[in-house]
């Protein structure tokens, strides 16, 4: 965490990205309360008012209105709201008269707190382990291959014959997985090896980064690890010419 | 007198001309700064998202009647009120026919927008006693929320007084309802394109653009 709020960087980071429609929502919100009782927190806390996602935003207009001029206690309990009250489900969207999206604002908002170094630890070794290996748990390349390996090996005593392709060139499905799998959940690859041999089908894992299918970065409104995750994917991908990327997660 | 001709005259050109250019300017914005900043809309752009969308919330069929029947139905028959009365109302017809533009068209029967009206605001007092003792709704609410509910039932309240004579008696009131009347509409016109009530345009567009949002994952909404 950094230690000085920058009133000016906050401003200079919501600006640019507040677009036409929050400007919008933020404006015709009519405070009619029907989002209140769609929300699972509202619902969870005993129909806590505090719980209300149009109450939720408030803080994106409180501080575009103070100029970014707020302290970290402020900061704190915006943390706390957008973090641990929301999980940017979107039902509330569907009972709005005007369809405002309030979890893109709050996904905005975490993003601003992120710009600020605000957000919650895992997240940010995630993101950190995304951009060094390509995967939230840090897994490097020889550990992922290997673990591969070693699934097939203790497969192929079950069901003679199993193989678990690997960066195989033209096959049809691209099957990625959550990092945490090799990492703490080996049995959940042997069950998809087995039922991938039993219905041989035509698929393969990738060696190089893009075979984590986990967007952690997504959460804290980081676009940038986002896009960069998402795009190794693609990478592979087009490099093996698969026709389908199966997405687990 | 001179203050009568000015509200009766001038203002009420004002009031039209906030009311119909801001509106327009507030659409005009939303499109300009969309296209730059809101690609996705366009990027995705379907007609049949944003059509359902609209419709889907103009008329009764939706999440929020289902869910919340009758918060929702005074809401919808708040809004047919608010809308038809002032429109079709055979004494506004009458000025409109002897205004320079001498435009005509038919008028409820007035005994139907007296009903109208005292719905409208029996309504609106439900809603403001709604943010007043509800929990939830009170939070969430701020100045202007009471403030325009005030504003928007104002016109409708003076309207009543004014074509049943309620307050004749009452000194200063029954002399100058009719100015009254006249200066809660202009209010009303006047804040629409900077309030919340600019909903009555932006409405259109907040359902397009999440009509599209969801529609591009394939969900009508």
């Amino acid at each position: 965490m950094s230690e000085e709020i920058k009133p000016d960087e906050i401003v200079n980071f919501l600006k640019p990205r507040l677009n036409a429609r929050f400007k919008m929502w933020l404006n015709i919100c009519a405070r009619c309360g029907l989002c209140a009782d769609t929300c699972h927190y509202y619902r969870a806390h005993g129909n806590d008012p505090k719980m209300i996602p149009s109450y939720k935003v408030r803080f994106l207009r409180e501080i575009l209105k103070k100029k970014g001029k707020v302290d970290r206690d402020y900061l704190q309990k915006v943390y706390d709201t957008v973090y641990h009250e929301c999980n940017m489900c979107r039902r509330c969207t569907l009972y709005c008269p005007f369809g405002i999206d309030i979890a893109l604002m709050i996904s905005l908002t975490r993003a601003m707190l992120f710009s600020q170094g605000i957000a919650p630890e895992g997240l940010v070794k995630a993101i950190d382990n995304y951009k060094a290996f390509g995967n939230q748990m840090a897994v490097t390349d020889e550990d992922w291959v290997d673990t591969i390996e070693w699934v097939e090996e203790e497969m192929a005593e079950e069901l003679v014959g199993l193989k678990i392709p690997i960066d195989k060139k033209g096959a049809k499905i691209l099957y990625t997985v959550n990092a945490r799998e090799p990492m703490f959940y080996p049995q959940d690859m042997m069950e998809v090896a087995k039922i991938f041999y039993v219905a041989g089908e035509d698929y393969t894992y990738c060696s190089k980064p893009g075979w984590d299918d986990t967007n952690l970065a997504m959460f804290c409104g980081d676009a940038k690890t986002s896009k960069l995750i998402v795009e190794n994917t693609f990478k592979r991908a087009e490099e093996l010419g698969v026709q389908q990327v199966a997405v687990t997660e | 007198m001179d203050f009568y001709l000015f509200v009766e005259g001038p203002l009420l050109w004002i009031a039209f001309m906030v009311f119909i250019i801001g509106s327009l300017l507030r659409a005009a914005m939303f499109l300009v700064v969309s296209t730059k900043k809101d690609k996705i809309i366009y990027e995705n752009f379907s007609w049949k998202y944003v059509f359902t969308s609209i419709v889907n919330w103009l008329l009764p069929f939706n999440k929020s009647v289902a869910k919340n029947p009758v918060y929702s139905i005074l809401g919808y028959i708040f809004h047919i009120c608010l809308v038809i009365v002032p429109i079709w109302l055979a004494g506004h017809i009458s000025l409109w026919e002897e205004s320079r533009f001498e435009w005509s068209w038919t008028p409820i029967p007035d005994e139907l927008a007296d009903w109208m009206t005292l719905i409208f605001l029996a309504i609106a007092l439900f809603f403001l006693l709604r943010r007043i003792f509800s929990a939830d709704i009170r939070l969430i609410s701020g100045c202007a929320d009471y403030f325009l509910l005030i504003v928007t039932a104002l016109p409708f309240l003076t309207g009543y007084f004014l074509t049943h004579g309620t307050l004749d008696s009452v000194g200063f009131l029954g002399d100058n309802m009719t100015l009254i009347h006249m200066l809660s509409g202009e209010l009303m016109l006047i804040l629409i394109p900077f309030t919340k009530l600019s909903h009555f345009i932006l409405f259109f567009f907040s359902r397009g653009a999440s009509g599209i949002e969801f529609g591009r994952r394939g969900y009508s909404i």
